[in-house]
């Protein structure tokens, strides 16, 4: 009797949500298992993930504060990876973003433009920020094939030592240096009032703040949505995608086809970058126990493959790890158990992943008589 | 086949349901404790770090002793200062917290402590003030000197190596102190210091000091928070300074001593005024005399006679009698910064104050700048 | 002349080296046998977390607890390593991201984390540590003093390793036929060589090698536990085994210059060596280095002369031949 996986011609709708949120259920189930285990109640540990997450007051403003940063870096991963382009990168193109956006905020804020046309500026250099840094792997892998995993993730090292200089070992122009504060501690600039980016209360729970950075990573779900089920751009991406040798009898253009997905994803998580600066932070975080330890990039990665990729999938997840990610950080104290988030979220991805072979395989069980062929077994259920 | 994916789906969607109802309604209610004053410590490193954070925390466990079933203590561990912490006082904010201790420069800005007025906030080692802020720190330069006394008097030829973190005026008059503490028991003594970016990072650390004990240093000292250059000063067979708290345990034989931080007794004090309505907002800057500061216990490689010169400077300093940071003070150059007689204050003075500190004294090898 | 710079950085560079040593040469066992594992990182902080727990818990003398505790801790990261294994070789899921769950689940907001904290183990050093094997006048000979005889058993350990998997790849049978299972498994499983046993066995020991490198930290390097421990070693070994084109003695030589690289910058500030605005090139050079190497490795000719197991990163499936 053994166990085989025959491919599927057709994936069912179905099974590509149903199998996402059992892996959910399951891992949560394992999750709690492991609690158990280790002398922690399960059930009131849930209770209170969820309450912090999405239940108390102010638990949602928190939960978007997570979850926009998530978006983005989901987004860049699922631009990137659905063309089989396995972008790493987006932490430290993130990390790039920002600070392309905060100069724009410090310099055109200072010269006493706009507010809409300075947070406009961010918006832009931010993605291009991430571009830039995004492109660095993308060159080397669309002209010496070098593998895109590697060098996106040494790049990451290289912009947070990159983010750490400019505020602690620099004068440069993202730092503070005036002031009796300035001289005690390096701290960045604070972006002028006109940099600031904007948000909108809804009048649930007691007020619910979304910031500008939420509502602009929806909109990039729509467009990257747009771009990858409508044109022709998509379509080639994820030809190339599927199988570089049909791509290229297709007429694709490989090499710019690469640049311009590693452009996109790098735009996105540079976008991410100006968005941490330009809603929440309002100046650049260099400090190695900040911004960096906050893992947004890899933390994107597992929320673009449980969405299998679809943005607004994306967007939903990233809402839901948000919340864990609030959670984690509100529950964080002696009586609840550090590295809980990291356990959770990554047996949800191992359930995701072992789930994703139902979605593409169906589970054959074969009985094999002596000499009967195995063509004759009945089908699992 | 249809049926049996019916199945799966209902199988699966009965899970999740089953998975919510149970953890919202069986998993008790959150607690409802209205009676304790509820006070939150926030840590930005791990609270059982050998160092800093572990004597903020040793203070919360202090406070809680003396006050017992009448105050609630939280604490948050590994919170950087930033977005991180500014979630963290949300949350605390919406469980009813009312009293928050920042330990780290850079938690509590004016902007967070306008952000909840119902909220009283003590900041370590910080400069803000505002109507809900206060700030506390002390005198670790007299502990620190006192302590780079036994450094002095243990080194056999003059060299001594500093692991320091940042180069900011609270690490920068550390180091002075160290250093002047040093040429008082071993005249003409050196310290070579070795910046390691962060407030602990045991790895860095312990490369510093392999890499100062390299270079010629015969006692190791230190401005950061993990025992790592100490458990490498053992190995090494070279004395060692500790800071923040008593980390004998990591190197029985090679530990000195440390300069010391009580923090407990300032937190209850602070604790029971917001208590009792009676709080306001000030600038601390605790000493020896009210306990704020400390030495730690010797170890093996301190002399009697040491120890006796660390106790008369120590009653020095309490009576007033002795100021480490009192002129003429030379910088790496040999220019004279502070004339003969005149005593650094804390904030006034600019570059020629505690906080403003950014030069080096006369017998300290290294860059001010990192 | 033992102090010179040079001296000091190689002896560092060695000490330094060796957790990255033992975790390259399991990264490269998985992906000659075609699978790549990007967990190595996690599994790194759940061996050297489990290997302190074991040496601090474990009442003997110094040589059987920590033994036991390399034993610990390569148990773990082979067991890290099968969920990996089964969901990478049965399962036939993206190796790439099976990979990163590994790390997110393990790693120092993860399972490690968890471990560290509710058994307890920070703000204590270890009770035992690895040290130095040869006494201290062996230690003093010019050259070699630090550098070969001032290392501990794990060092001479891994020197072993590196010489064993140097001839099992290119000397045995099996080692032959991991080398057949990564360029083409589908000829390989022709032949009669068992696929999936060959990538289970390769990707297990993979991971126990992982466990034993983050060992060597909380044992040997910095004997005491804190989150987050290994500081990205886990990835720098990944690029290590392609820097070193999948060959065990260049892994040797890889890592060893990585560790020296890290050691450099407290050395030059200790010896008043100014780094000034150099300071971020310093620490940002280990990572470009790998880059450029990365780039000149890939390259065409170098690719086909030297490149990776043609057939790492793609589950094999019967089936499908």
């Amino acid at each position: 009797m053994r166990i085989t996986f025959e491919r599927r011609l057709r994936q069912p709708r179905w099974l590509s949500v149903a199998v996402p949120v059992g892996s959910v259920v399951f891992a949560f189930f394992l999750a709690g298992l492991v609690l158990l285990a280790t002398g922690h109640n399960p059930l009131s540990t849930y209770r209170q993930l969820f309450d912090a997450a999405f239940l108390q007051t102010g638990s949602l403003t928190q939960t978007l504060i997570s979850a926009t940063p998530l978006a983005f870096t989901g987004l860049a991963a699922a631009a990137a990876f659905r063309m089989k382009l396995f972008n790493i990168g987006a932490e430290g193109q993130l990390y790039m973003g920002a600070i392309f956006g905060a100069a724009a905020g410090l310099y055109l804020g200072g010269t006493g433009s706009s507010s809409p046309f300075v947070i406009a500026a961010m918006v832009v250099t931010g993605c291009v920020g991430g571009t830039l840094w995004a492109l660095i792997p993308g060159v080397l892998k669309a002209f010496f094939k070098t593998n895109e995993i590697l060098t996106s993730l040494l790049l990451n090292y290289v912009a947070a030592l990159v983010l750490t200089y400019l505020i602690f070992q620099s004068q440069s122009y993202w730092r503070e240096t005036k002031g009796f504060n300035a001289s005690v501690f390096p701290v960045g600039k604070q972006l002028p009032p006109s940099a600031v980016w904007p948000s909108w209360t809804i009048h649930i729970q007691g007020g619910v703040t979304v910031p500008l950075g939420a509502v602009l990573a929806v909109l990039a779900a729509v467009v990257l949505w747009v771009l990858y089920a409508r044109t022709r751009f998509g379509f080639e991406a994820r030809v190339l995608g599927d199988s570089e040798r049909a791509a290229r009898y297709a007429g694709v253009r490989v090499r710019r086809k690469i640049l311009a997905v590693m452009a996109l994803s790098g735009a996105i998580a540079g976008l991410g970058g100006a968005s941490q600066v330009g809603d929440f932070a309002h100046s650049i975080d260099g400090d190695p126990n900040g911004l960096q330890k906050l893992g947004y990039g890899y933390t994107g990665i597992v929320i673009a493959a449980l969405a299998r990729y679809n943005p607004f999938a994306v967007v939903v997840v990233a809402f839901l790890i948000g919340g864990l990610e609030n959670a984690g950080n509100t529950l964080q104290g002696v009586d609840f158990p550090a590295g809980l988030v990291g356990v959770i979220q990554g047996i949800i991805l191992f359930s995701a992943l072992g789930g994703e072979v139902l979605i593409r395989h169906r589970v054959r069980i074969v009985r094999t008589k002596k000499r009967a062929a195995a063509a004759g077994a009945e089908p699992a259920s | 086949m249809k049926r049996s994916r019916s199945v799966l789906v209902l199988l699966v969607t009965a899970g999740a349901l089953a998975l919510v109802f149970t953890s919202v309604t069986f998993g008790g209610t959150s607690k409802k404790a209205a009676s304790p004053y509820k006070v939150a410590l926030i840590l930005v490193g791990p609270h059982n770090d050998g160092g800093w954070s572990q004597a903020h925390y040793a203070g919360m466990q202090y406070v809680q002793k003396m006050l017992g079933s009448k105050v609630q203590f939280t604490m948050k561990e590994n919170i950087a200062p930033g977005a991180q912490f500014n979630q963290t006082v949300a949350s605390l904010s919406s469980q009813g917290y009312k009293m928050i201790f920042g330990t780290s420069y850079g938690m509590i800005t004016k902007a967070v402590a306008a952000k909840y007025p119902n909220i009283l906030f003590e900041q370590a080692t910080g400069t803000d003030l505002s109507k809900n802020l206060a700030e506390y720190f002390g005198r670790a330069e007299d502990t620190v000197f006192l302590s780079g006394m036994a450094a002095g008097a243990a080194s056999k030829t003059g060299k001594i190596g500093y692991v320091v973190a940042f180069p900011i005026p609270e690490v920068i008059r550390h180091a002075n102190a160290f250093a002047l503490g040093a040429q008082l028991t071993h005249p003409g003594a050196t310290v070579s210091l070795v910046w390691t970016n962060s407030w602990f990072d045991p790895t860095k650390e312990k490369k510093a000091a392999q890499s100062l004990v390299g270079a010629g240093a015969d006692v190791l000292g230190q401005n950061v928070d993990s025992p790592a250059a100490g458990q490498y000063a053992e190995s090494a067979k070279v004395p060692w300074v500790g800071y923040d708290s008593d980390s004998s345990k990591f190197a029985p034989k090679s530990w000195l001593t440390a300069a010391t931080y009580n923090w407990g007794p300032y937190m209850l004090k602070r604790v029971k005024a917001a208590m009792a309505g009676t709080w306001k907002s000030g600038f601390y800057y605790g000493s020896l005399n009210d306990g704020f500061t400390g030495i730690a216990k010797y170890g093996p490689g301190v002399s009697a006679a040491t120890k006796a010169k660390i106790a008369t400077y120590m009653k020095k300093i309490e009576n007033g009698s002795f100021y480490e940071f009192t002129g003429p003070l030379y910088d790496q150059t040999g220019k004279l910064r502070v004339k003969a007689g005149v005593k650094m204050q804390v904030l006034t003075g600019g570059a020629n104050s505690l906080y403003g500190m950014n030069w080096l004294v006369k017998g300290v090898i290294g860059s001010a700048k990192g | 002349m033992n102090n010179s710079l040079l001296i000091v950085l190689i002896a560092s560079g060695v000490a330094y080296g060796t957790p990255l040593l033992y975790a390259a040469l399991g990264e490269l066992l998985a992906e000659r046998s075609g699978v790549l594992n990007l967990g190595v990182e996690g599994m790194m902080l759940v061996g050297a977390v489990m290997g302190f727990w074991t040496v601090q818990h474990v009442h003997a003398n110094a040589g059987i607890a920590l033994a036991a505790a390399v034993v610990v801790a390569g148990l773990v990261g082979a067991a890290l390593s099968a969920i990996h294994a089964f969901l990478v070789i049965t399962l036939r899921a993206s190796q790439i991201v099976s990979g990163l769950a590994l790390t997110i689940f393990a790693g120092a907001v993860g399972l490690s984390s968890y471990l560290g904290n509710d058994l307890n183990l920070s703000g204590a050093p270890a009770t035992h540590t690895f040290s130095a094997v040869f006494p201290a006048s062996m230690q003093r000979w010019p050259v070699i003093g630090p550098i070969v005889f001032g290392q501990n058993v794990l060092v001479y350990i891994s020197w072993g390793c590196v010489v064993g998997i140097w001839l099992y790849l290119s000397r045995t049978r099996p080692g032959l036929n991991v080398r057949a299972v990564g360029e083409s498994p589908a000829a390989a499983d022709t032949m009669g060589i068992n696929v999936t046993r060959y990538r289970y066995v390769h990707t297990l020991v993979g991971g126990a090698f992982a466990g034993v490198a983050g060992a060597t930290i909380t044992l040997a390097i910095t004997p005491q536990w804190v989150d987050g421990i290994t500081g990205g070693a886990g990835w720098i070994a990944i690029a290590l085994v392609i820097f070193a084109f999948w060959r065990p003695e260049l892994c040797l030589v890889g890592a060893y210059f990585f560790g020296a690289l890290q050691a450099l910058a407290p050395q030059l500030q200790a010896r008043h060596i100014s780094l000034g605005p150099t300071v971020l090139w310093t620490n940002a050079l280990p990572y470009v280095m790998t880059i450029v190497v990365l780039v000149i490795v890939s390259s065409g000719t170098a690719r086909s002369r030297l490149g990776a197991p043609a057939a790492l990163g793609n589950p094999y499936a019967r089936e499908e031949r």
